[in-house]
């Protein structure tokens, strides 16, 4: 019953929506929609809550990966959105290819939930939305340096806090960049 | 007040000069006072912080924050191989691990596009339901503790030592399981749980009924719990919650029921709601949705077949020791899978369960081989507590304290 | 105390007395952070019940506490408040790290987790498991009544100073395995 549902919704994003942006299928069949940039992403969002099929209100997840090894294209970061409807319970995934630099629109102002998840991010990959009420660092350290996600940091450097952090730094070697 | 340290929030304002200057600037008529519930506090709810400004004794403004158990779980699913990072996914919402275990494995099957035995799917049918109470135990016996109800915390927690009991038999450690396996289960049920389980089934009720008695009706626990921390639907959705707080709203969706996986489909159970989204209507629905579990596991244990429990996937399926010790080809595929991993093609899956907390799920992104590409877990007690900050505006301190024990965060999975 | 002052006798015995009573009423603080915590809970549940040996009183002030129980991973975002919470407790005082994390670090070995909180202060007792199981934080409990009884010296980690403890979020010298990209200006490289 449910497959069926979600059957139906992938063909009416494929038929609405796939025409200028990419579309697969994941291994479980829910769909993946490729964003054309930021913008794109809230505009789609908005025809997802508006739409008479889809009736997207709930935000599950808002997250990124590195793409270092170039396999989704030739950004830096993919954000991926999760999205569901609280009634017809189909998902919908939306991703945006990011450069290196660039900047994200927040989600904030539709959905209250996605601040923290933003700030996560930002924390752990160093991406910034833009709009963003509150973009601080949530799980690290406030006094951190670095983007601990990233594929090029180490999963065992640790960094110092103490007082002392401008003399310990300059002795280090780290490749990662920081937004602080 | 004036020697601001950076423990305070940085959007603090201090207010000394703006009051009443006959008072010569003295602090002592300044009604804001900061207050940090700190990170280590006196309620058993694992490390979290709440700086908030209290005029008397009212919240004015209240920010959160986490970090605090930061472990880095995430950035470990993409060093460590898909089994090696098994016994992480306890350490996650510690007070349900059979739960969390089910559904990384879950997850990873769906990656894989794998299907498990029917054994193996009524079996962790029962591990899930078995980690949702006593993940509810907790909660209600912690938020009883933490109103005062000492006698409930005594009496609930003798139900949660007679489950770790069980669990111990089933696989050998009372929290922390480890359990699943991608594929199967690490072992097969023993021979004397299904008579055990009958025992805490036909037991466990009058349990329940009894701490029932002593709260539902009683008089000090409406007052402190009813009208505290109201939460409406609109609000709970637009915030993302889910799981027991979001029903206690009147929202009702339960992904078992509505988008189910395994075998909920064929079980008989009731999905409970309740339209206050107050305190009391958050016990309420955890009271009722353990005896709902009962009614699950009733159901499971007399519905339990018998049969393979591994699937028959030569990717995946740990050869049996027997053979291991006996045949050539065995013990190299046994090599293999366990100092090179298992190959899961590339591809992801965004699978999610109705855990006791809400909806836990696991995001895998793989680009083939033995290691994650992304190991993603979205934790439903982030979004509880990232609303909680919200909730406790215009609350007295000590209702603060009551809606963060309904709320139940478990810090392991807060900050992962 | 006898005529010619010689005091042979109280003295010895008030030592015995004062041990007799410090080593049956521990007053814990219980710092559960993690899984290790829930365990703790279970310690001091009705099924294997702690106040039996003393450890009656678990109020969650430092300075009424004598005994520290530091169970679950310890960050080092967290470190600077636990050694707060240590600083605050007055002599004498025990420390028991319970658990895998707070005694060497545990399974997480990753750049935010203190690898043991012997990194920033002493502990008497490690108790080893995953978490250990209560009757395992009992024997502990009773190991440390024996050490309190047999009068032995309280350290048993290198006691760093306060300095050292707070210097410890801790620069360790980066030895491992290298990772694989590294960023230049031209953009992420695979390191060679």
């Amino acid at each position: 019953m449910v497959k069926e549902i979600q059957n139906k919704a992938n063909e009416i994003l494929q038929n609405t929506f796939a025409s200028e942006r990419k579309f697969s299928l994941d291994k479980v069949g829910e769909p993946i929609l490729w964003a054309n940039g930021p913008k794109d992403a809230l505009h789609l969002i908005k025809k997802f809550q508006d739409h008479i099929d889809l009736k997207i209100d709930f935000l599950s997840d808002l997250t990124a990966y590195d793409n270092t090894d170039k396999k989704d294209g030739e950004g830096r970061f993919v954000v991926v959105i999760q999205l569901l409807s609280m009634q017809t319970f189909i998902r919908i995934r939306l991703k945006v290819l990011l450069k290196a630099n660039e900047e994200m629109e927040t989600l904030t102002n539709i959905w209250p939930a996605a601040n923290w998840l933003e700030r996560e991010v930002f924390d752990m990959y160093g991406i910034i939305f833009a709009g963003h009420p509150n973009l601080k660092r949530i799980l690290m350290d406030e006094r951190f340096h670095g983007h601990p996600l990233r594929k090029e940091y180490p999963y065992k450097q640790r960094e110092p806090f103490s007082d002392n952090t401008k003399i310990n730094l300059s002795n280090s070697t780290r490749g990662s960049s920081s937004h602080e | 007040m004036n020697n601001l340290n950076d423990n305070f929030p940085s959007d603090y304002v201090d207010l000394t000069d703006k009051i009443d200057q006959t008072k010569q600037g003295n602090d002592f008529y300044n009604p804001n006072v900061l207050i940090n519930l700190g990170p280590s506090h006196p309620a058993m709810h694992g490390t979290l912080r709440v700086m908030c400004r209290v005029n008397g004794e009212t919240i004015e403004d209240a920010k959160c924050e986490i970090g605090y158990l930061h472990r880095a779980i995430e950035k470990l699913g993409e060093v460590k191989t898909y089994h090696q990072w098994i016994v992480y996914t306890d350490r996650l919402n510690y007070c349900s691990a059979l739960n969390n275990n089910v559904a990384y494995v879950m997850a990873v099957e769906n990656v894989m596009n794998i299907t498990v035995t029917e054994r193996c799917m009524w079996i962790r049918v029962i591990c899930m339901e078995l980690a949702r109470i006593i993940d509810h135990i907790i909660c209600v016996a912690i938020n009883a503790l933490d109103m005062g109800a000492m006698t409930v915390f005594w009496l609930f927690y003798h139900w949660r030592e007679e489950a770790y009991t069980m669990i111990e038999s089933m696989c050998g450690m009372r929290l922390t399981t480890s359990y699943a396996r991608i594929g199967g289960m690490m072992y097969d049920f023993p021979d004397d749980l299904i008579p055990r389980l009958k025992k805490f089934v036909e037991n466990f009720p009058k349990a329940i009924d009894e701490i029932e008695g002593l709260l539902t009706s009683n008089r000090i626990w409406i007052d402190r719990t009813k009208g505290v921390g109201k939460l409406s639907a609109a609000e709970a959705i637009k915030y993302g919650l889910t799981g027991p707080c979001l029903r206690a709203s009147g929202v009702n969706v339960d992904l078992r029921r509505d988008r189910p996986y395994y075998t909920y489909s064929e079980l008989d159970f009731d999905v409970v709601v309740a339209s206050g989204g107050d305190v009391y209507d958050r016990y309420l629905v955890r009271m009722e949705e353990i005896r709902q579990s009962v009614r699950i596991l009733k159901q499971c244990i007399l519905r339990l077949p018998n049969g393979p429990l591994w699937v028959d996937d030569k990717r995946v399926r740990i050869p049996d020791k027997i053979d291991v010790y006996t045949k050539m080809e065995v013990l190299i595929h046994h090599f293999k899978i366990f100092m090179e991993g298992i190959n899961v093609p590339p591809g992801e899956a965004y699978t999610c369960v109705e855990g006791p907390n809400g909806e836990l799920g696991f995001y895998i992104v793989s680009r083939g081989g033995p290691k994650a590409w992304r190991m993603r877990v979205k934790s439903p007690s982030f979004m509880l507590f990232q609303h909680f900050e919200k909730s406790i505006l215009k609350e007295k301190i000590p209702d603060a304290v009551s809606i963060l024990g309904s709320v139940n965060v478990i810090a392991g999975e807060l900050d992962r | 105390m006898s005529k010619d002052g010689s005091s042979m006798v109280y003295p010895t015995l008030l030592n015995h007395a004062a041990k007799w009573a410090r080593k049956n009423s521990l007053w814990p603080m219980p710092y559960g952070t993690s899984c290790c915590g829930i365990e703790l809970m279970s310690t001091l549940s009705s099924t294997y019940d702690l106040a039996r040996f003393g450890a009656e009183v678990v109020r969650f002030s430092p300075r009424q506490c004598d005994m520290l129980i530091v169970a679950g991973t310890i960050t080092t975002k967290m470190g600077p408040v636990l050694r707060t919470i240590y600083d605050q407790m007055l002599e004498p005082k025990w420390v028991i790290a319970m658990g895998a994390c707070s005694s060497s670090g545990g399974i997480f070995d990753t750049y935010s987790v203190l690898q043991g909180i012997d990194e920033i202060m002493p502990v008497d007792v490690y108790v080893p498991g995953c978490p250990p199981i209560p009757e395992g934080l009992i024997h502990a409990i009773l190991h440390l009544q024996k050490v309190i009884d047999q009068g032995l010296p309280r350290n048993t980690a290198e006691k760093p100073s306060y300095d050292e403890a707070i210097n410890a979020m801790t620069y360790k010298k980066y030895v491992g395995p290298k990772s694989q990209y590294v960023v230049t200006e031209s953009g992420v490289l695979p390191n060679r």
